[in-house]
């Protein structure tokens, strides 16, 4: 499966709505849910999924759903 | 000297006067005198000093932080520099309240060692530069500012005047670029400034000023007020917090904004919020996002594999940090931890509204929102208490309900000081205020202020007459200023 599709998966499951379909560009206003309360949630489920670990630094530096796609993909390789 | 003294009236058109006529080169210096001069004004020969201190030790880390290599060096400079800070801030305002506790361990446990009592000091604005100060270092740690190399607009950064006080409390990356941008007069910036510091004044004086005689009448003596004066003097006192920062706030963005520079807004209708989580992206907004940022989310993601435990800890933790920065004193603490304890709450029953909301049908209700905002005004009230209190006695007389076995016989909802034209002029003020805040969103009023200059004159000239004929003569500080 596209590591875009897993993450997808991830959100639907995080923020419990099976019609989230994410996008590079999108950022936590698009997502209904996704403050800074549930984003640890995210992170956690992220890492869990993938089996890496972010720093706070690179968690603290994610503009946008691009960012996160972009550390995932540099972590699993 | 306060934004609402006749000083201040001399000293800003001084200034703007100054700062005109100087040219680019020389405008940053003529901000950091007067910034200076301002801060001298308090009559506190020590502040100044700090200030300084301040900014020349956080301007050092900076450089240091950006030049260091190794991983292990850059975070010894990190927590040397917040380390530095924060003892700036324990010795301004802490040490008398951390002696007077321990003095009461030590007599506790009748032990033979004396702390001695250390007298308080004035520490009007550290608390403010101090957290800008940190934000800074460690934004230059996470590499998402660079140092600034210029130690004159650091300086300025930090002590910038309209913010100096009370804030908001600015990132680096926000007003220093606009610092540095050459000034051009600008006649929209200028009107809007005017106009917004002639608002914040009429909410302090009209409507903030006149809640807190009612405010203060019923909490300087809570056994002698009744239930309902109880219940109204804290709607009045939440209103009165409310209209006195955000009056505050105006008049720093309006003097701000004569400079063509436009600082953080930091109040959103607070009191519209439909969570406790939505009023503090409302309320003080440039000190949450501090504390959401450089507390709650480091220590979020610390304790992350706790998940939803260590989320609920860690907002705590940031809320009781977010208390004592207020003051050194218990009802501080609890309200802190009160905000905290409802946060952590949140974080446990957040997964199941959306059930609990489908099961009694009402999740797409149009009066959802209405209920919710009632029950958060409530919650934001009652930790009010504990931040309005003159000592915890009072505040467990009023938790404990122990005003209704008291009689007060044909009590009036009417407290000595506060007439029934002080009610009046309140429900018109407010209804302006509210009226103002709403007209100022929607771009047709926005056209139509813009289009007319009778209405503009007009709005101005009642503005003025409001203030001299309406406003509360004594003149109140501001609630901020302590903190």
């Amino acid at each position: 499966m596209e590591l875009q599709e897993r993450l997808n998966e991830v959100f639907c499951q995080v923020f419990d709505d099976d019609d989230i379909r994410i996008a590079p560009e999108m950022t936590a206003d698009d997502i209904d849910g996704w403050d800074s309360l549930s984003h640890v949630n995210l992170i956690v489920a992220v890492e869990a999924t993938f089996g890496i670990r972010f720093t706070h630094k690179e968690v603290l530096t994610f503009k946008n759903i691009g960012d996160l796609l972009n550390c995932i993909t540099a972590k699993v390789q | 000297m306060p934004f609402n003294s006749l000083d201040y009236f001399l000293f800003l058109p001084a200034v703007y006067l100054v700062f005109y006529l100087a040219g680019d080169r020389a405008r940053w210096g003529v901000l950091l005198a007067a910034s200076f001069g301002f801060y001298a004004a308090l009559k506190v020969p020590y502040l100044p000093a700090v200030l300084a201190l301040v900014a020349v030790s956080t301007y050092c880390f900076g450089i240091w932080l950006h030049r260091a290599q190794a991983p292990g060096a850059k975070r010894a400079l990190l927590w040397g520099g917040v380390a530095a800070n924060v003892l700036v801030l324990v010795v301004m305002k802490y040490l008398p309240f951390l002696s007077e506790n321990l003095r009461g361990v030590t007599q506790l446990f009748s032990l033979e060692f004396q702390v001695p009592a250390v007298r308080a000091l004035v520490a009007i604005g550290v608390s403010y530069y101090v957290f800008q100060a940190i934000s800074y270092l460690i934004d230059i740690y996470y590499e998402v500012e660079e140092p600034e190399p210029h130690f004159g607009y650091f300086a300025l950064y930090l002590s910038f005047f309209p913010k100096l006080l009370q804030g908001p409390i600015e990132r680096a990356g926000d007003l220093l670029p606009q610092l540095k941008t050459p000034y051009r007069f600008d006649y929209d910036n200028m009107r809007y400034g005017m106009l917004l510091f002639a608002w914040g004044l009429f909410k302090k004086m009209v409507l903030a000023d006149r809640l807190g005689i009612y405010a203060d009448a019923v909490y300087n003596d809570v056994h002698a007020a009744s239930g309902l004066q109880l219940l109204l003097g804290t709607y009045a006192y939440a209103f009165q917090i409310c209209m006195d920062f955000s009056g505050y706030t105006d008049m720093a963005l309006g003097t701000a904004r004569l400079f063509n520079i436009s600082l953080t807004q930091n109040f959103n209708s607070p009191y519209l919020a439909t969570s406790v989580a939505d009023f503090w992206r409302r309320w003080h907004i440039s000190f949450s996002r501090w504390i959401l940022d450089y507390i709650f989310k480091p220590l979020q993601m610390q304790w992350r594999d706790w998940r939803t435990w260590g989320t609920a800890l860690a907002l705590v933790t940031a809320f009781l940090i977010s208390g004592i920065w207020h003051g050194a004193s218990w009802g501080f603490v609890i309200w802190g931890g009160l905000h905290g304890l409802y946060m952590a709450c949140s974080v446990f029953y957040k997964p199941y509204q959306k059930k609990i909301y489908q099961a009694f049908g009402i999740q797409k209700s149009p009066y959802l929102k209405y209920w919710q905002m009632l029950v958060t005004f409530h919650l934001v009230c009652f930790a009010w208490v504990f931040f309005r209190v003159n000592t915890l006695s009072d505040a467990l007389y009023i938790c404990t309900f122990k005003f209704l076995s008291v009689r007060h016989r044909g009590a009036s909802l009417l407290v000595h000081g506060f007439d029934r034209g002080d009610a009046r002029l309140v429900f018109v003020a407010a209804t302006l205020v509210v009226l103002g805040g709403w007209l100022s969103r929607h771009e047709r009023a926005q056209r139509m202020w813009n289009g007319s200059t009778l209405l503009r004159w007009g709005c101005y000239n009642a503005l003025v007459l409001a203030l001299i004929f309406l406003g509360v003569k004594s003149q109140g500080t501001f609630i901020y200023f302590n903190f």
